[in-house]
């Protein structure tokens, strides 16, 4: 078969991905342990200061957060045609019938599958909810941060309430985080395996392995 | 025994070193500089004593006693000195209709001078028939007063956010005088029962500068209520030496390590509780023992509990099962789990399936 390679992603892009699991793993390990902290220090005057370094890590990884999550807005604007938004909004005759037809492939009710260089609409909107979560997860997260600014109580409080209600959330995000990087990386290997074209390489390169005429 | 308002006659003479030293407290509870002190001392001394008219509701009467039998006497002496107290169901002479009376006259006398204090929560279910005094609703008699009150101060957690009365399923529709009033200033004190300090600290504010102090977005105070527990408690080199009680009596416990575990929730509360302290001898709950219970967030009946643990329970909807937060979101990841493997599995059948059909073909 005659292959040629696309570029599909952008060096911005993929830094945004990478930056995005990096935060998120330290993230979760930091979160479960500032929930928990299952070191239990009972030696008093050893200079050890696991939860304050446990905090330090989650908000460095917090504020590396952020930033994926600001480029990745810019990139739904000004990236290109694969990132921006309107490649995989439910708007179009074309992204509908992606929408449909990925959900066919998927459920194994039909093997033609969405042959589109960048997401298909699917997976494009399940980012998006994503990207949205990471904002809420952001607010909360400064919102707790900086308990005492008047900035971040004025939004942390229009959209979770008081504190507890904020870091309740920031809790339950979490599980929403853990469960899409799953599923996530569960489809990639599935969607590689059956339409071999560079899928998961594809965000270390940019490139992508088209079929020729195909 | 130490003299308490309790076990002595509440004498409103008050010595002049008490009078002192109850200012400075208060300035001090205001966070005011020492060359201060004069200005309110002299707020005080003047003899244009503000009238209050203290209104009870749905309530305890946990702050007016918190209040009136501090271990230190002096502050609710000062605070009846300097206030004129025309109407408080709890203190007052008069009752019946001579008490009707008194708060009728006093309203229509200081008509827009007076300030309102209100304790306690108002019910607003079924036009509010759930709490009554002198046969009208509290609604009623708040829709009355409020707007005739030159500033509203809301005492206590009850009258600022609803307190316990509107915890879920709130069957009084109880509510906090914010949701109800408008156009005039509300500040409100909510803790249960809030520091004395910090009321006395309000109405000192109001009469030496003539206005209520600066508020948070929750319109409590920000000199009593700007800062978290947590960033000013005594045991948090302990939270940031990951040293803490699991529970209570243990090791940890006994070594007064910090109460993070068994729930405290000083992460999450605003109050000057580690600062000034309660009952004049330097205690507050966590310094005797106890987690916080965040009562001066609101709805801390609802969003605090379970009390000893960190966070909210969730319900898992459709499935009836109410546990914590992760064991939740463990069993959903473990059905998503499943529920990739069992897609695999068909995936993979049925290519297997096809792979013999191609070999037929
Ligand atoms: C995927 C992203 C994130 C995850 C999974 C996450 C997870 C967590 C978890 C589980 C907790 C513990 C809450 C509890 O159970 O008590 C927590 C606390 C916290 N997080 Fe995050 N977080 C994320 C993003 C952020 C961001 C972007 C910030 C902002 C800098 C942030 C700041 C904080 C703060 C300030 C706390 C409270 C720490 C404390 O008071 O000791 N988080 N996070
Ligand atoms: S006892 Fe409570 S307020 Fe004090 S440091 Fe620990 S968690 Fe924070
Ligand atoms: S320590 Fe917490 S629960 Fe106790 S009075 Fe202060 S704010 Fe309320």
């Amino acid at each position: 078969m005659n292959y040629e390679i696309k570029n599909v992603w952008s060096i911005l892009l993929r830094l945004f991905h990478w930056s995005l699991v990096l935060s998120i793993v330290t993230l979760v390990v930091t979160g479960f342990y500032i929930n928990s902290p299952w070191t239990n220090t009972t030696l008093e005057g050893t200079g050890a200061f696991p939860m304050a370094t446990m905090r330090y890590f989650h908000f460095l990884a917090g504020y590396l957060f952020a930033a994926a999550v600001l480029v990745r807005l810019y990139l739904y604007l000004f990236g290109n045609r694969q990132e921006r938004i309107w490649d995989i909004l439910p708007v179009t005759p074309r992204n509908i019938k992606s929408l449909t037809t990925t959900v066919g492939y998927y459920s194994y009710l039909s093997d033609k599958h969405d042959k589109r260089l960048g997401h298909n609409v699917l997976a494009g909107l399940t980012y998006v909810l994503t990207i949205a979560a990471a904002v809420f997860q952001l607010i909360g997260g400064f919102y707790m941060l900086y308990p005492e600014s008047l900035f971040w109580q004025g939004w942390g409080g229009a959209v979770f309430g008081s504190q507890q209600q904020g870091r309740f959330i920031h809790h339950l995000l979490m599980w929403y985080f853990i469960l899409f990087a799953f599923v996530h990386i569960y489809l990639v290997i599935w969607n590689d395996i059956r339409s071999p074209e560079g899928l998961t390489s594809s965000i270390i390169t940019g490139k992508k392995f088209k079929q020729k005429n195909g | 025994m130490e003299e308490q308002a309790g076990n002595i006659d509440l004498n409103p003479d008050i010595s002049r070193r008490g009078f002192l030293k109850s200012c400075t407290i208060a300035a001090a509870a205001l966070g005011l500089s020492e060359a201060m002190i004069p200005r309110l001392v002299a707020a005080a001394e003047s003899a244009q004593r503000p009238t209050v008219i203290w209104l009870h509701f749905q309530e305890c009467t946990g702050c007016t006693e918190s209040l009136l039998r501090g271990s230190h006497p002096d502050i609710a002496r000062l605070i009846l000195d300097i206030i004129s107290l025309d109407y408080h169901e709890t203190v007052m002479a008069p009752s019946g209709h001579q008490a009707e009376k008194s708060l009728h006259d006093s309203m229509e006398k200081n008509a827009g001078k007076f300030i309102l204090v209100v304790e306690g929560a108002i019910p607003t279910a079924d036009n509010g028939i759930y709490c009554k005094i002198a046969g009208r609703t509290a609604m009623d008699i708040l829709a009355e007063a409020a707007p005739k009150a030159a500033a509203v101060i809301a005492i206590g957690s009850c009258a600022s956010f609803g307190g316990i009365q509107a915890a879920a399923p709130n069957p009084t529709g109880a509510k906090g005088v914010q949701d109800l009033v408008s156009g005039v200033p509300i500040v409100n004190i909510p803790g249960c029962p809030p520091n004395p300090v910090t009321f006395l600290g309000t109405v000192l504010h109001y009469l030496t500068f003539k206005r209520l102090p600066n508020c948070d977005n929750l319109g409590r105070p920000l000199f009593a209520y700007g800062r978290r527990i947590h960033d000013h408690c005594e045991r948090r080199a302990h939270f940031d030496e990951g040293r803490f009680a699991e529970q209570f009596g243990d090791f940890g416990h006994k070594n007064g390590y910090c109460l993070y575990k068994v729930g405290c929730k000083g992460p999450e509360t605003f109050s000057n509780c580690p600062a000034a302290r309660f009952n004049d001898v330097d205690v507050w709950p966590v310094s005797v023992g106890h987690g916080c219970v965040g009562c001066t967030e609101p709805g801390f009946w609802d969003t605090m509990t379970p009390f000893y643990e960190r966070l909210p329970q969730v319900s898992i909807p459709g499935t009836g099962i109410i546990t914590d937060a992760d064991s939740a979101g463990k069993k959903i990841l473990g059905v998503a789990a499943a529920a990739a493997g069992i897609h695999a599995a068909v995936g993979i059948g049925k290519s297997m399936i096809k792979g013999k059909d191609k070999d037929k073909a």
